[in-house]
Formats: C-alpha cells, structure tokens, sequence
C-alpha cells in the first residue's frame, strides 16, 4: 500500500467522521414539534364564571357595591416548582415588568424562574398562571428550563404556593413561536380557563446579538 | 419617579366633566358597540334614595357611598329621577330628562353635592383605554361641596388645584400609595390620609363626596378591571447552547467532509489504477 493510498484512505476516513458528526448535530438540534395548539387557544377563550361584577339590564336587579377604598386581594403566589419528567426543582421569585425594556422581568439567577406577579396567582379559578425561566445564559450555564421543550402531553408537575400547598398541573400542549409572532395576551390573559403556562427561550441561536429567535411555551391545567 | 411621572400627566389630565348633552359628541361610538356600560355612585351625604330609570325603578335603597352597576343600557335618552327611599316619582328630589347614553362608552353618573352644595348629576365618561404593562389608572373626581383640592401621594401634590366637578388622571405604577386631599395650595389636609390599592391593569376611581361645611367629606371608589397589557416579551436566554437552528459552522463541516471523501476517493483510485 503506497503512502498515497494511505493518505487517500485517511482523507476519506476523515471526510466520513465530518459528515457523521454534522448529521448526528443537525438531527439532534431539530425543534420539537408543537403539540395542543388547540387546546391552548380553547382554554383562552373559554368563558368561566366573571369574577367581576356581572353586567345587568335596566329592569333586572342591579348588583351594587360598597364604594370602599380597594384593598389587596389574596393573592397566593407560587414559591416551588418541580417537574419532575425533567428533573427539575426550582425556587419561584415574583417578579414583574423591566421598566426599561416592558419586557418580563426573568431572574437573573438561571437556576430560579419567575412569577408574574401582576397575573393569576395559583388561587385563581380563571387565567394563565405565568412562569418564566432562563433556558441558559452565557455567564451562568444551563438553566432550569433548559429541558423544557422536552415535555410532552400527559406530563405532570407539581407548583408549590406560599399557603404550603401543592397544587398539581398535566401538560397539554407544548409550543413554540417566534418571538415576534407570540401571542402574549392569550398567555398573560387573566380569563379563560384556570392554567399554567411555562415560558423559557429556544430555536435558533443568533451567537452575534445572543438571543434565541423564539419562545418555547408549555401549557398545563390543573391535574 | 412615580410621583414625577404623576404631576407630568395631572397637568395636561385634567378632564372637564361634561354636561349630559356633551357625552355623545365626546366618545366615539364604534357603529357595532350600540350599548354602553353605566354605574352610578352616590355621592350625597346623608340621603338613602331609590333610583328610577324611564319611570321604571332600577334601584331600591341606594345608600350613600355605594356604587351600583354596571348597567348595559342600549345607546339613547333616558330619564333618571331620585326619590326618598319610598316615595312616588312624582316627589324626585333630583330629575335629569332626556340624559344621552351613546354607544359604546364606560360612563359612571355621579348623583353628588355642587361645589355650593346644591345635588345635582354629572355624568363622566371613564377612560377604559388598555394600561401598560405594570402600570395602574389614578382617575381622581371632585364631586364634593369644597373648594379646589390638591391631590397628594405621599405628601407630595400629584394633581393640583381641582375643582368641582372636574377630574383629573394618571397611569402610575401599580402598587399602594398614600394619598391624601388638601385645600388648594395648602398643607390644610381635608379627606385621609388613605392607602389606595392601585391593582395592576384596573382603573381606580376616586369621588371626593360630601360637603366641607357638613364636615362630612369623605372618599367613595369605583374599580374598572381588565385593563391590563401583556408585557412586551420575555427574554430569557442567552447562552445558545438549546440553540435548535443547525449553526453555520456545521454545514461548513459537513462540505468539507463531502470533499474529503470525494478527493479521498479519487486519490485511492488513481493510485490503484496507477499501481495496474
């Protein structure tokens, strides 16, 4: 065998390990496909009990209110949360709106996520529960979304409230939109069915500007 | 900050209170939204009174302090009478004929003492316009038989120098703030100090009711929900290592594997066939 054979052989060796790695990486990076689209929009738009006052007609009876200072509503928000399909457990900060950018104020610790603080609390009989989560971040690692998008229908998890009780959720839809295209106001929508949804980031990575092109949205109802 | 941002929108905030003809050049009616959303508050001391609406009575008892509604009245005229609890319309101690409801609209009918004492009925049209995100609706009412206010937040004016039967409004952040009302340009504290509740995504409106003189000035609230925004995105992530777009780097790879294996290929064939 001539050491030209050789390098050939080499070469071809080489070319065969590039192709096989790219092929593993490409299948391995390829985005989950949305599931219970669906159902997340039937949620948002099902009507439940106002808890507002009721509108009435003319002739009915009119519901009349003591014109009384407001004063704080019980709220009781998450403090736990544990998904246990993905190994996670995770501390939940409340947390609400950066005054600078509007945008949803994430912890910056990417091993705690965040309650909206301004939405439902896990008492609430009607609209979306809000938690978001770092999927990553460059200073700290994986964060405790990263595996988000691995869940799936059926799975359970577990939201903790301040009052100490667990509360238990199953997973039905799981999707993912570009960030432009989200539609928030189902998601931070305060009627509708009771529901949590979890937001952290994925699809594509843009290395230049460090941002994830989309949103990864799992929805779950009270289990 | 907040207080800053407070006295920025008092100053140009303020809304005249429209007389019943001018609510319906005032608000827009949308031509599909023919019915409007109507509360009332009662504002006058001391006097319980049963409300009537086209002769028809709609509200029994209705005790100072209270606030009724939200009606859902089609848009059109409407004779409103107050009577005592009781008493025949014809006895009304207030009558407004021929009061326009437009389409469209959130409006609240404040029955209340003029700034000389005197009831009357103001309606105001209630701004139900979306809040930003975080943010709350301070709307503040002078329907109270005193002279002109000043509004203040933890001691400090936010809206100045309001009269009967004005009003003024602001989207602040939401949270608690202690306001108080004193005389115009005064430290002279005339209603609280109270601690208002401002809930994200509501309106708040505050009546200042009652009369100076009766020294029974007082505060009645009316809260409009479901003003709230969603916020404008949720931005968490910057590491990209979940990233799921193949990166560039890959495919450059992936070519250059190609050419590996070709030229590789066709090395070990020429030099086979150069060995025959």
């Amino acid at each position: 065998m001539t050491v030209r054979h050789r390098g050939a052989l080499a070469a071809m060796a080489a070319g065969a390990t590039a192709l096989t790695l790219a092929g593993v990486v490409a299948c391995g990076s390829e985005a989950a496909e949305d599931v219970g689209g669906d159902e997340v929009a039937a949620l948002a738009s099902a009507t439940t009990t106002p808890t507002t006052m009721p509108a009435a007609s003319a002739s009915g009876s009119v519901p009349v209110n003591a014109g009384t200072l407001p004063a704080g509503s019980e709220i009781v928000p998450p403090v736990k949360l544990s998904i246990p399909p993905i190994r996670v457990t995770a501390s939940v900060n409340p947390v609400g709106v950066n005054e600078r950018t509007d945008e949803f104020e994430v912890p910056p610790s990417v091993d705690q996520v965040g309650w909206y603080r301004y939405g439902p609390g896990l008492e609430a009989d009607s609209g979306s529960v809000v938690i978001a989560g770092h999927v990553d971040s460059a200073e700290q690692g994986k964060g405790a979304f990263f595996r988000l998008r691995e869940l799936d229908r059926g799975d359970t998890l577990t939201a903790t409230g301040s009052d100490g009780a667990e509360r238990r959720y199953r997973v039905v839809a799981r999707e993912e939109y570009r960030k432009s295209k989200i539609p928030l106001d189902r998601y931070f929508a305060r009627d509708g069915r009771p529901r949590l949804t979890l937001i952290t980031c994925g699809g594509p990575f843009d290395a230049k500007t460090r941002n994830y092109r989309d949103n990864i949205v799992v929805t779950a109802v009270p289990a | 900050m907040q207080l800053a941002m407070f006295r920025r929108v008092a100053a140009g905030g303020a809304v005249a209170a429209l007389t019943f003809a001018g609510v319906g050049a005032a608000t827009m009616s949308p031509a599909y939204a023919a019915s409007s959303k109507v509360s009332v508050v009662h504002g006058i001391p001391d006097t319980p009174v049963d409300v009537y609406v086209n002769g028809e009575k709609t509200l029994d008892n209705f005790k100072p302090g209270d606030v009724a509604g939200p009606l859902t009245l089609p848009e059109g005229e409407y004779d409103i009478a107050l009577t005592k609890p009781g008493e025949a319309i014809d006895k009304a101690i207030l009558k407004v004929d021929d009061a326009a409801v437009p389409g469209g609209a959130n409006i609240s009918l404040a029955a209340h003492l003029s700034a000389d004492g005197k009831p009357l009925i103001t309606p105001f049209v209630n701004d139900v316009s979306k809040v930003g995100a975080g943010k709350a609706r301070l709307i503040v009412r002078h329907t109270a038989a005193a002279p002109a206010v000043d509004v203040r937040a933890g001691g400090k004016p936010v809206f100045e120098n309001l009269t009967n039967p004005k009003e003024a409004k602001a989207d602040v952040a939401a949270g608690t703030v202690k306001a108080d009302v004193v005389l115009a340009g005064t430290d002279t504290v005339a209603i609280g100090p109270a601690d208002l509740n401002l809930k994200e995504g509501t309106a708040t409106i505050v009546y200042a009711i009652g009369s100076a003189d009766g020294k029974n000035l007082d505060l009645v609230a009316q809260t409009i929900g479901g003003l709230h925004s969603a916020p404008g995105g949720v931005p968490s992530g910057t590491g990209g290592q979940a990233g799921t777009g193949v990166d560039t780097w890959w495919y450059v790879l992936a070519g250059a594997g190609v050419l590996l294996l070709v030229g590789g290929g066709a090395r070990a064939a020429t030099a086979r066939a150069g060995r025959r």
